[in-house]
């Protein structure tokens, strides 16, 4: 395959082709192969341990992959990472560090700011502004530590805001974090793609797929299956992913939960 | 007795202790805030260990270039020379370090450990044999183990300040780089850093600073230099490049107060002192730090410990409730909320109607996201406004609205 002549994998935000990450000899993931669809918003699920995070962090570079081929607009990633803006998982960061919340949005402005440069009113207003469109900007002179899981979080999600990329990528963002955040999060997610921005998210929640995204790529070490929610999201696919630990009531819950709400009626 | 040391400490202060020493204090101080500011991003990357490994590795490699030198010329005492034998043995001990905790199961701290003790070992033994050949100079080697600054050249004094001024300016150019790969490496990866690179970078400069530390503080001390400044800057501000200024600052007080103190007796080392000083500053940082200090600790706990009881009365009012609690009667009355009697006053019964609806406010959010409140580690005694974001008080406020009260 040829990257840089095919045109679905030079208009997708991230390509891969055939990663594998491996720790130690056992393959975390296996030779996956998924073009994300330019201004798609795409889960990606899998049991634990199935290597979704593993995934995002080889494509991105944070963990050193044993095979395969990963593009960013038909490009290596290493040229195109101010196209990519990364929410981390919450617990990747010591919260103690002496930053305020402010100082925590202002990283994502690093690549803006030369180094005899020092902070002007422009970047603070910038980070203020992302800061406001997560509902935080009261908090930020905040010390990060002093904020719950759910305002963590949103901190996060401002400073990738701030980066103003075409693609996000978010692991489990709504991990350990009241309903009024994902709400907020969710809000915000869904105005980025009005906008015509791509969105890439491990996520967990099966319930809630159908409501929050439009693809999926399901994986369990290899890929299962890939698509738009309404072909890829199948009991049989969920069923293979899961290797059979979903029961029959839940996977009627999870495919249809229209379904199931006239049922309760 | 007291005014024969103050005199000649006055005139060090004011830089009049002649040209010499007043290099040297120069120099010591560039060096101290050189020292404050890698230290600083070597403690956010909890590091801090390292520069203990790397200060105790340059011993062997002092030696042998004294040993090299001396052979060669019959005098080792050449600072550049010793300099750059001791980097090139602190870069070995670095590079033993990283590949131990690379390539085998042990941690850094007992790599450190092992390769410390064995290089530190392994130059004392080589001190030991220069004693016993005929060269001059072999007195000056105990100097770089707790630092001698009295009989400094003027040379060697200008060359410290040049190397760490050159070391101050690098580690600005690199201060955001560094402060990205310090909080989270890999969202810096993300962003194009090399953070391996950024790290490689920040350990050489830490070298850089301690090798030229090794005249000044000794290699048995310069790692306080690069922990205590850090340690200090923390208790004053919970911003990252402020703590790193901070650092700096008392970095350059602790050289300037123990290179003067230094010059007023023949003898006296220079780096216990200039340790000496660090504590100083560190132990009045940790006493009287308006953020962590002890002392604002406590009164923390006295305002919060009124706050308690502010709360708790204004909901005792609100439900007609008596108080018998002398401190909650006492916090009540300074705000005027109760007469001497103890009846409510209006605004005690408004600000008990307030108090009443936060805490239904606080009840209703700890019913809904119990997980998430467990986490707010002041149950609710913070002003709801002031703890949540406004759209969580909104959704709140509606909520509380919809349901009957009897229910609540």
């Amino acid at each position: 395959m040829n990257a840089a002549l095919d045109p679905e994998i030079a208009a997708s935000p991230l390509a891969v082709h055939g990663l594998t990450v491996s720790y130690g000899r056992k393959p975390a993931v296996y030779s996956v192969d998924f073009v994300t669809p330019p201004g798609s918003m795409t889960a990606i699920i899998g049991p634990n341990g199935a290597g979704k995070s593993t995934l995002l962090k080889a494509a991105l570079g944070i963990t050193r992959r044993l095979s395969g081929d990963v593009r960013v607009f038909g490009k290596p990633y290493a040229e195109q990472s101010r196209h990519v803006a990364y929410v981390p998982q919450r617990s990747s960061v010591d919260w103690d560090f002496p930053a305020t919340v402010l100082d925590v949005v202002m990283m994502g402005l690093y690549r803006d700011l030369r180094w005899w440069q020092l902070t002007r009113r422009r970047h603070r207003d910038q980070a203020m502004q992302s800061l406001s469109r997560v509902g935080m900007e009261a908090f930020a002179e905040r010390q990060i530590g002093q904020l719950s899981g759910g305002q963590q979080q949103r901190v996060f999600l401002a400073r990738a805001l701030v980066q103003d990329a075409e693609l996000m990528i978010l692991d489990e963002p709504f991990a350990g974090v009241d309903a009024a955040t994902e709400k907020a999060i969710v809000e915000v997610l869904k105005s980025l793609k009005a906008r015509g921005k791509t969105l890439l998210c491990v996520h967990h929640d099966l319930a809630t797929v159908r409501d929050y995204f439009d693809h999926v790529l399901l994986i369990n070490v290899r890929r299962v299956a890939a698509g738009p929610v309404h072909q890829a999201f199948t009991s049989a696919a969920l069923q293979e992913a899961y290797g059979g630990r979903l029961s029959d009531v839940q996977l009627a819950r999870i495919i249809c939960p229209a379904a199931h709400l006239t049922q309760r009626a | 007795m007291l005014t024969t040391w103050l005199e000649p400490w006055g005139r060090a202060l004011l830089f009049g202790a002649g040209y010499n020493t007043s290099l040297v204090t120069l120099g010591a101080m560039v060096l101290g805030a050189s020292a404050g500011m890698i230290g600083s991003f070597i403690l956010l990357r909890k590091r801090s260990l390292v520069s203990d490994a790397v200060s105790h590795a340059t011993l062997p490699g002092l030696t042998l270039a004294f040993i090299l030198m001396a052979t060669l010329w019959g005098d080792g005492r050449w600072l550049p020379g010793l300099l750059i034998g001791a980097a090139a043995s602190a870069a070995f001990g670095l590079w033993a370090v990283q590949t131990i905790r690379d390539r085998t199961r042990l941690g850094e701290d007992a790599a450190i450990g092992a390769i410390l003790s064995t290089l530190f070992g392994f130059g004392v033994v080589l001190i030991t044999a220069i004693q016993s050949m005929n060269v001059g100079g072999q007195a000056g080697l105990t100097g770089y183990l707790v630092g001698a600054t009295a009989g400094m050249l003027a040379s060697e004094a200008a060359l410290i300040t040049a190397c760490a001024l050159l070391l101050l300016v690098a580690v600005f150019v690199m201060r955001r780089a560094f402060l990205l790969v310090c909080f989270d490496a890999d969202y810096a990866t993300t962003r194009g850093l090399n953070a391996r690179h950024i790290d490689l970078i920040m350990l050489m400069l830490l070298l850089a600073v301690v090798v030229i530390g090794l005249k000044v503080t000794g290699l048995i001390l310069i790692v306080a230099l690069t922990i205590i400044p850090p340690v200090t800057g923390r208790f004053w501000t919970d911003r990252p490049l402020r703590m790193v200024a901070i650092a700096a600052l008392c970095g350059a007080l602790a050289g300037y107060l123990g290179v003067t103190l230094s010059s007023v007796r023949s003898g006296l080392p220079t780096g216990p002192l200039i340790v000496l000083a660090a504590f100083l500053l560190f132990a009045v940082s940790l006493l009287f730090s308006p953020r962590r200090g002890i002392v604002a600790t406590l009164a923390a706990h006295q305002r919060f410990k009124r706050r308690v009881h502010l709360r708790q009365g204004l909901l005792a009012l609100a439900r007609d409730d008596a108080i018998y609690d002398d401190l909650t009667l006492r916090v009540l009355r300074r705000h005027d909320y109760i007469r001497r009697d103890g009846v409510a006053t209006p605004l005690g019964a408004s600000a008990a109607r307030d108090a009443e609806h936060e805490e239904r406010l606080w009840a209703l959010y700890r019913n809904c996201y119990p997980d998430e409140a467990a986490q707010l580690d002041h149950q609710g005694l913070v002003p709801i406004n002031s703890a949540l974001p406004p759209d969580t008080v909104i959704t709140l406020e509606s909520d509380l609205q919809r349901i009957p009260r009897s229910v609540q």
